[in-house]
């Protein structure tokens, strides 16, 4: 049909109604859409609220479930103050280096600690320094040493009579006649030995974190452990 | 509403949604998709209705808005396809081209002229003349002013005419 020139708004609007096809719904999309409403019909109006609410509720724990105050054992919370010295360590260096034995009376008077024994690197590790320490209350003494491949180990001792070792976080090692049972705790990317001399309560952390190296951290641990005696001063 | 009458009143538009779908996608396979995904959606969603307001216009909102969304899709898809991303197991209106073999041939000048306008004026036009909606309930399904309805309807009839006048010379 050929339009006027002019057609007016009225006359093409009678137009749009009367000369466009309308298009039905088939049959199968009938049917679909009466099958979609069947199960509806069926619905339990209190399961919605139900969902809802439980949805909010669990929106809000993982909202707020940081900000709640979280246990931490007594260990781990010494032993984040060890890897932070570790850490402060790695980034600027020790702040009063001392080398063994020449520095021994200065160091057991600083830190509260005497050192009976102390290993003083072999073939595998060399020592860098010593100082005293002061960490979550403690007056302490740290030891440096640094293997072939450049990890740093920090051997840190803070007195602390009875410190609680959880059984799951031991490791048995062996090595020869030896056996020790540290324990093994990861922080924020570095692997600690926490055990116990006596009243005090020895440290090991280094960045060997991996299958590979935890071989050889085991290995350290044991030299460290063997031929280092600490004692509280007198 | 409860949801039983909720439904029946639903279903006694399913014709009109139907055509208007035909018109938005010109392909019977999408149109049924559209359809379909439109009651779903309205079923699921029928608590958000406020009873006392036209529900016509509720489900020809649903309708349009989930047309835009998928065909949005499919733009960005077809986009996507030429990357290597596989062109199965995508979601509806993506299976056929805009024209297919199943696409509704256009029969008249005025069925051409009306393909050929943007979808914003094609909606106006079929709600407002052919739906005969009231120029409230066509701002309620194009969530605009009303007066940008009467804009468009008037830009939609010059358009219209200009396109049958370029017909009629052919």
């Amino acid at each position: 049909m050929t339009p006027p020139p002019y057609e007016s708004d009225e006359s093409l609007g009678a137009r749009l109604r009367a000369e466009l096809p309308r298009h039905t719904a088939p049959t199968h999309v009938r049917a679909a859409v009466a099958a979609a409403a069947a199960p509806a019909r069926r619905s339990t109006p209190w399961l919605s609220p139900v969902l809802a609410a439980a949805a909010t509720a669990l929106v809000l724990g993982l909202v707020f479930m940081p900000m709640l105050p979280r246990f931490v054992h007594p260990t781990e919370q010494l032993v984040r103050s060890v890897v932070a010295e570790h850490t402060r360590t790695l980034m600027w260096g020790s702040r009063h280096s001392q080398v063994i034995p020449a520095a021994l009376p200065w160091l057991t008077q600083e830190s509260g600690i005497g050192l009976r024994q102390v290993f003083a690197g072999d073939d595998a590790l060399v020592f860098v320094g010593a100082e005293p320490v002061y960490l979550d209350e403690r007056r302490g003494m740290a030891l440096y040493y640094r293997d072939g491949d450049g990890h740093l180990l920090t051997y840190v001792v803070l007195p602390f009579p009875g410190m609680a070792i959880l059984d799951r976080w031991r490791v048995p090692i062996e090595r020869g006649q030896s056996r020790y049972r540290p324990a093994l705790l990861r922080d924020e990317g570095f692997s600690t030995w926490v055990w116990r001399q006596g009243d005090l309560a020895c440290f090991l952390v280094s960045d060997m974190v991996s299958a590979e190296d935890a071989e050889r951290f085991k290995d350290y641990f044991v030299r460290v452990r063997r031929a280092t005696d600490p004692v509280l001063a007198q | 509403m409860a949801s039983g009458d909720f439904q029946r009143a639903a279903l006694e538009h399913l014709d009109a949604l139907y055509n208007f779908a035909m018109y938005l996608t010109r392909n019977p396979p999408e149109a049924d998709d559209l359809v379909q995904e439109t009651y779903l959606r309205a079923f699921r969603f029928s608590h958000r209705f406020q009873p006392g307001t036209h529900l016509r216009a509720w489900l020809f909102q649903i309708l349009r808005n989930t047309f835009l969304t998928f065909y949005r899709l499919r733009e960005r898809e077809s986009a996507l396809a030429e990357d290597g991303v596989p062109t199965w197991d995508v979601p509806m209106f993506h299976d056929a081209p805009e024209e297919s073999s199943s696409a509704v041939e256009a029969h008249t000048d005025l069925e051409r002229a009306l393909r050929r306008l943007p979808e914003e004026f094609r909606t106006v036009l079929l709600l407002a003349e052919v739906e005969g909606m009231a120029l409230e309930d066509v701002a309620r399904v194009l969530a605009c002013p009303v007066g940008t309805v009467k804009s468009r309807i008037f830009r939609a009839k010059e358009r219209l005419r200009g396109l049958l006048r370029d017909y009629a010379k052919e």
